[in-house]
């Protein structure tokens, strides 16, 4: 900006051809832009601002009841014990997946760069569940959670243990939720820090091995803190994705039992499809939305603080 | 960040060329696989209307019904009707709303007749023309009086009925002679309280050395809600859903009947965790004597090959009844719909209303009067032998959230599972899910 500023002022016959040059090349990078930003227009924003209207209204979905009812809606929602409980699933949920799916993604890794022979197999079966559908795992993980038939309890029996109701159970089935869901999308993790690990300059291990440092000594004074950048991004990239879980809680268990596992999305899904009410369930999203906003925004706080003393 | 290098086509195991090739290939079979259905769609004799027909029946009620539908294009060259067939509950039900709410809704549709309070105030439905019905041989007359109710509302019918598909006993056989508790007929011996069940289910497990009765419960609040239901209209009681009142309840009786499902699932006569998939494999694995199903499982047995009869749930607590629903034909709601269309829509049901008898060796019990009625009704077996359901019908109670598949079965679920799994409190259970249902009555009826 200074740059043009200063042309202008020092020619300013000559000034008109480079911003206008300028301007031609702004032209052509709005015209690349066009077809996302037409499909964005569309399908996020138009959507955004109509819900924000819809949340106002009492809409249901036989288009009775679109008149402005105000605040009732959200008034309702604050007071409705069941999005409250939703919303404490929705973070159990992350807080469960979100350490596992870092800290197993890491060690994997770690034990994959170690050099093991047969590099392939272990990057392809790391990597392989999370290219399955949701629809996909979902079925392999229910006949697997069968109390009954199931292989993991056959297992479990194998050894003397007692039959667990996986799914059934409102006490375990958050965790057998979880358990999918960190074999399912920890390959991705797995990936971002096998790239990162390949970053790391081989002479900060040769130094460190001269200066006496044991293997450990270099994973911990070495990689992890190498690995720092990645673990920030997965850290948020993963918070932001399990906020946001629906397909496998869906498929697995419909929310049960009991509501045990019903996440948020699941019942804006429940309130808005099969209860009808459009209207509440927009105000349920706009809350959840402001949750994340807020949950964002101090993440990045947090990192911006730290980056700031390091 | 650092660059991201991702090492996959490192170990040759894919490459940018395998990439290219396989999405090539990916894309090719996709077309091909939408132009081949899209053949199928246009299909039947030259002017032949397309008919578009939803329905959520699959395993062999859906290929019984493929039969029906195929035998109904052929025998009527003026139409064509292509089924669509949506999974069970749930996502039928919201993917038929949504249709209808569009007004751009497939020209037929099969319901279930206890989520018509659900649909048609709202405007979700067309009511069905009786006179134009009748010009089709199908009049009131035709069907029992419960089932044709069913299928009102308002006072205009919306559903004309496929069947009535009521909760039963199926019983093995060769299980129940060894156990000695077979009539002179041939059939399980009469019961009328619940001690004699229990006996009769105890005399079985000593036979199977497993269990002596199969329920699959967990995780199904369809299941839980049948065999509840069955119990609390035995003892008389009645469930009254009236928006903007707290609902009506007998709660003695819900005590009543959850605490005798409590005694059954003990682990002997039934197992305590069993769902819906597992109760199923024991019984056609003669792992029980006895099963708490739905009629549509009777071709299961008779594909398994097993020696089974099946009976109406014994009437153990005074009042004859079982819990049921029936399959109906629905006109969702279309804003400009074709009158040649809908008349050909009357002839596709009326056609298969009288080919109904292929509907019953499903296990249902057909609606249409002058197939129960007819000989060759009479000797489908076991069919015959719980045919008297139809006289003791209960559909849910009528609320615009209740009926098969809906979220009442769910909030169901979610109060009574821990009743039957973990033995908790019965009472407790029960109050919780009148407390779910007397907040959705206070809320605005969004149909």
């Amino acid at each position: 900006m200074t740059t043009t500023v200063q042309s202008v002022a020092a020619a300013p016959r000559q000034a008109s051809r480079p911003a206008r040059r300028r301007h031609r090349e702004n032209g052509t990078g709005w015209a690349f832009i066009a077809p996302f930003g037409v499909f964005f227009l569309l399908f996020l924003i138009v959507p955004v601002v109509g819900g924000i209207w819809l949340s106002f209204t009492g809409q249901t979905l036989t288009g009775r009841g679109g008149d402005f009812i105000g605040i009732a809606n959200y008034a309702e929602a604050l007071a409705d014990s069941d999005m409250w409980r939703s919303i404490g699933n929705t973070i159990w949920f992350t807080v469960l997946s979100t350490v596992p799916l870092i800290v197993i993604a890491l060690v994997m890794a770690v034990l994959v760069g170690l050099g093991l022979p047969g590099q392939w197999l272990w990057r392809l079966s790391f990597f392989l569940p999370y290219l399955l559908a949701s629809s996909v795992v979902s079925l392999f993980w229910i006949w697997m959670y069968n109390p009954q038939l199931g292989l993991i309890n056959s297992f479990l029996g194998f050894f003397g243990g007692e039959p667990v109701a996986w799914l059934q159970d409102p006490d375990v089935a958050m965790i057998a939720i979880v358990v999918t869901t960190v074999w399912w999308t920890v390959g991705f993790n797995f990936l971002l820090y096998l790239a990162a690990l390949q970053n790391i300059p081989e002479q900060q291990y040769e130094a460190a091995a001269l200066d006496g440092a044991g293997k450990w000594r270099q994973l911990f004074s070495i990689t992890i803190p190498q690995l720092a950048p990645t673990t920030v991004l997965l850290v948020i990239l993963q918070v932001l994705a399990s906020l946001k879980v629906f397909d496998q809680i869906y498929q697995m268990t419909g929310g049960g039992p009991g509501g045990a596992t019903r996440s948020t999305v699941e019942y804006i899904f429940e309130a808005g499809f099969t209860g009808y009410r459009f209207g509440y369930s927009s105000a349920i999203s706009y809350i959840f939305f402001a949750l994340i906003v807020i949950v964002s925004i101090s993440q990045f706080t947090i990192m911006n603080r730290r980056g700031a003393r390091s | 960040m650092k660059e991201l290098r991702i090492p996959i086509g490192t170990g040759g195991v894919l490459t940018r060329r395998s990439v290219i090739a396989g999405t090539a290939a990916a894309v090719g079979a996709t077309w091909l696989m939408t132009n081949l259905s899209g053949c199928a769609v246009v299909g039947g004799a030259p002017g032949a209307i397309p008919l578009k027909f939803w329905h959520l029946l699959s395993g062999g009620d859906g290929i019984k019904m493929a039969g029906l539908v195929d035998e109904a294009n052929s025998q009527n060259p003026s139409f064509f009707a292509t089924q669509t067939v949506l999974t069970w509950g749930t996502p039928y039900y919201t993917k038929l709303a949504m249709a209808s709410a569009g007004g751009r809704a497939p020209d037929v549709a099969i319901m279930h007749a206890s989520r018509l309070p659900g649909y048609a105030p709202g405007g979700l439905l067309d009511p069905w023309d009786l006179d134009l019905l009748a010009h089709y041989g199908v009049t009131e007359a035709d069907f029992p009086a419960p089932i044709w109710n069913a299928g009102k509302s308002e006072g205009r019918v919306f559903s004309i009925a496929l069947d009535a598909h009521p909760f039963i006993l199926m019983y093995n056989t060769d299980i129940a002679a060894q156990a000695g508790v077979l009539g002179a007929d041939g059939q399980l011996i009469d019961i009328s309280t619940p001690d004699q069940f229990v006996d009769v289910a105890r005399k079985m497990q000593a036979v199977t050395g497993v269990h002596g009765l199969s329920y699959g419960y967990l995780g199904d609040g369809a299941q839980m809600w049948r065999l509840f239901y069955t119990f609390y209209k035995q003892l008389g009681a009645t469930m009254t859903l009236e928006p903007g009142t707290e609902a009506v309840v007998d709660e003695d009786a819900a005590v009543t009947a959850l605490e005798f499902m409590q005694l059954l699932l003990d682990d002997t006569i039934a197992t305590a965790s069993g769902d819906y998939a597992t109760a199923l494999a024991e019984f056609v694995n003669s792992g029980s004597g006895m099963f708490f199903t739905g009629v549509w499982e009777l071709p299961t047995m008779v594909t398994a090959g097993l020696p089974f009869d099946a009976r109406t749930i014994p009437t153990m607590f005074g009042t004859p009844a079982v819990y049921a629903d029936s399959h109906a034909f629905v006109l969702p709601h279309q804003n400009d719909p074709d009158p040649v269309k809908r008349e050909e829509v009357y002839v596709f049901v009326s056609q298969i209303l009288k080919d109904s008898i292929a509907w019953a060796q499903a296990g249902h019990i057909p609606a249409f009067l002058p197939i129960v009625e007819s000989p060759e009704y009479a000797d489908l077996l076991p069919q015959a032998h719980y045919a008297n359901a139809a006289e003791i019908l209960n559909y849910d109670p009528q609320a615009w959230f209740t009926g098969s598949g809906s979220d009442f079965q769910t909030f169901f679920a979610e109060n009574v599972q821990s009743v039957l799994l973990d033995k908790t409190d019965a009472r407790a259970g029960f109050q919780g899910f009148v407390r779910r249902l007397n907040v959705l009555l206070s809320k605005p009826n969004p149909v």
